[in-house]
């Protein structure tokens, strides 16, 4: 059966990867800023939000997708440690453990009390699909990604002073406390629109691999943004067409396209430093 | 208002339950040069966040440039400029020497703080003076680090600050920076602009300095140079202190470091 790519659900996959792309450079910054670790596991508060959205709209039907919650409590987390774990390694590694103890236990606890449908809507969090993406859910991640990449283009240049020299933009009058939990904030929607794209449990290969990729390709920090996007989205269209082609659920086959092109950006490098080391060699 | 350059009265600072500064006082009249020394962990780049208005004294008033630094801010901000320490710089972000040089006159601006003609003007002066205009698109941390250094001291001048506080910048320079940082700290001092600088050793500085603050969490000497390097007064802060006579001179050796 050859499926087409204006089949709705092929569409909507699409417009899923492409919105989720968008919204990745951010991961570039979190990066440099030495604090990438935290995006995965600040996923793990979308699991809690998207019990408690499917709980109530159990209760309240009409309230609709749970993205809203998951979006609520993604940023609520991700400003609770940045500001509690004031940017050092040790107390934001203390206020992650805190969170997802937090959100995994909601996760759980609420799951028991909701019926059978109600549990796939949200272990559809857990191991995402995206070619079962409502029309809905693409609206909300078209919105959300556009929001964190017009606010990355808008405060590229306080996140970078903040990443480089935190202490002397704060001397110079930065208000640092306020733009960094912006960044994190941003970093949070990324995380949200990621792991409803393709689930909490791979979220993980788009929020570090694209970042981790760009910076092998080059040392420029506006080119990594850049390059951190198509590596996204050429990996995830990738994805998609593996998944169709040899039907193997899509992000599974996205999260493999994505190692797959990392492994290969890094062996090239490799070798192309060896031949440079080559040339100095008698 | 006191008239002063610098006037701190009484001012205690804690940091996470610990007092680290207690009790300071000082005044600094006119345009100076003024070497702040101790210890480590006495508080000097502490006593630089005070001034700056980073850290706010529970005790005791502030006064810099005839401004309170938590109160008018923004405004002394923008006459200030500030080098910190080498380790608080994260080289894992790869900027060019030329967007670091713009960072110092950047902040200062309002929002959007666009980049104009006059910025860039200014950033190359200032980069040029420390010898490295041939550098200004370099990766800032593929340089070595007497450049870095000089890349910051640059940054730091680009606004051409009225006050300029650098915390540690002699350590990693070698001889010829060190020459090009006294001679511009020579041209500040002629035209009647105030430095504050914290270092370890005294003798980058000492033929330049007008006043000394030697520090240990409480000002244990401040004056004149020459009147507070004696003995008596660097024992308590330097138990290592020793005293060399020769040839009429005196030399005094803090610890492994002298003066």
């Amino acid at each position: 059966m050859v499926i087409s790519m204006l089949d709705p659900f092929v569409l909507r996959a699409i417009l899923g990867i492409f919105f989720a792309s968008l919204s990745v450079p951010i991961s570039v910054i979190m990066l440099l800023r030495g604090s990438l670790f935290i995006t995965p596991e600040i996923s793990h508060a979308a699991l809690g939000g998207a019990a408690l959205g499917v709980l109530m709209e159990t209760f309240f039907p009409g309230l609709g997708d749970p993205f809203p919650l998951v979006l609520i409590f993604c940023v609520a987390t991700s400003i609770f440690v940045c500001r509690m774990g004031k940017g050092e390694q040790q107390s934001l590694g203390m206020m992650l453990s805190v969170s997802l103890a937090v959100s995994v236990t909601l996760y759980a606890v609420i799951r028991t009390y909701l019926p059978i449908d109600k549990r796939m809507v949200v272990d559809g969090y857990l191991i995402g699909d995206l070619l079962l993406l409502s029309d809905t859910t693409v609206l909300s991640l078209a919105a959300a990604s556009s929001v964190a990449t017009l606010a990355t283009i808008i405060f590229y240049r306080e996140f970078l002073y903040i990443c480089f020299d935190m202490e002397t933009a704060e001397a110079l009058g930065l208000k640092v406390g306020l733009y960094d939990s912006l960044l994190f904030a941003i970093s949070a929607i990324t995380v949200a629109v990621v792991a409803r794209a393709i689930g909490v449990l791979l979220s993980v290969t788009l929020l570090i691999i694209p970042a981790a990729t760009s910076r092998l390709l080059t040392k420029n920090v506006s080119r990594m943004l850049v390059a951190s996007f198509f590596i996204s989205i050429l990996s995830g269209f990738a994805g998609i067409a593996l998944s169709l082609g040899y039907n193997i659920p899509t992000g599974g086959a996205v999260a493999l396209v994505f190692i797959l092109f990392f492994l290969i950006t890094y062996f090239m490098g490799r070798i192309h430093h060896s031949r440079r080391l080559d040339g100095f060699l008698p | 208002m006191s008239g002063s350059i610098i006037s701190v009265r009484n001012a205690s600072v804690r940091l996470n339950d610990h007092t680290v500064l207690e009790d300071i006082s000082f005044d600094l009249e006119r345009p100076s040069i003024l070497m702040v020394v101790g210890p480590n962990g006495s508080g000097k780049t502490t006593l630089l966040k005070l001034l700056l208005g980073i850290l706010k004294p529970f005790k005791g008033t502030v006064e810099v440039l005839g401004l309170n630094p938590f109160e008018d801010g923004k405004k002394l901000r923008r006459l200030v400029g500030y080098v910190p320490q080498k380790d608080k710089i994260s080289y894992e972000t790869p900027l060019k020497v030329g967007e670091v040089v713009l960072m110092g006159t950047l902040l200062k601006k309002a929002f959007p703080r666009s980049i104009s003609k006059e910025d860039i003007e200014a950033a190359r002066k200032a980069l040029a003076y420390m010898g490295m205009e041939n550098l200004w698109r370099s990766f800032f941390n593929e340089l070595s680090g007497g450049q870095q250094r000089r890349t910051l001291i640059a940054r730091a001048l680009a606004s051409d600050p009225a006050l300029l506080l650098l915390d540690e910048v002699f350590a990693s320079l070698d001889f010829e920076s060190q020459g090009n940082l006294l001679s511009l700290l020579r041209i500040f001092k002629e035209n009647r602009k105030t430095v504050v600088i914290v270092e370890h050793e005294l003798d980058p500085i000492i033929d330049l300095a007008d006043k000394i603050l030697v520090l240990n969490r409480k000002v244990c000497a401040y004056g004149d140079p020459w009147d507070v390097l004696s003995e008596e007064r660097l024992k308590p802060v330097y138990p290592c202190l020793r005293s060399l006579e020769k040839e009429g001179r005196r030399i005094l050796i803090l610890g492994d470091k002298h003066a």
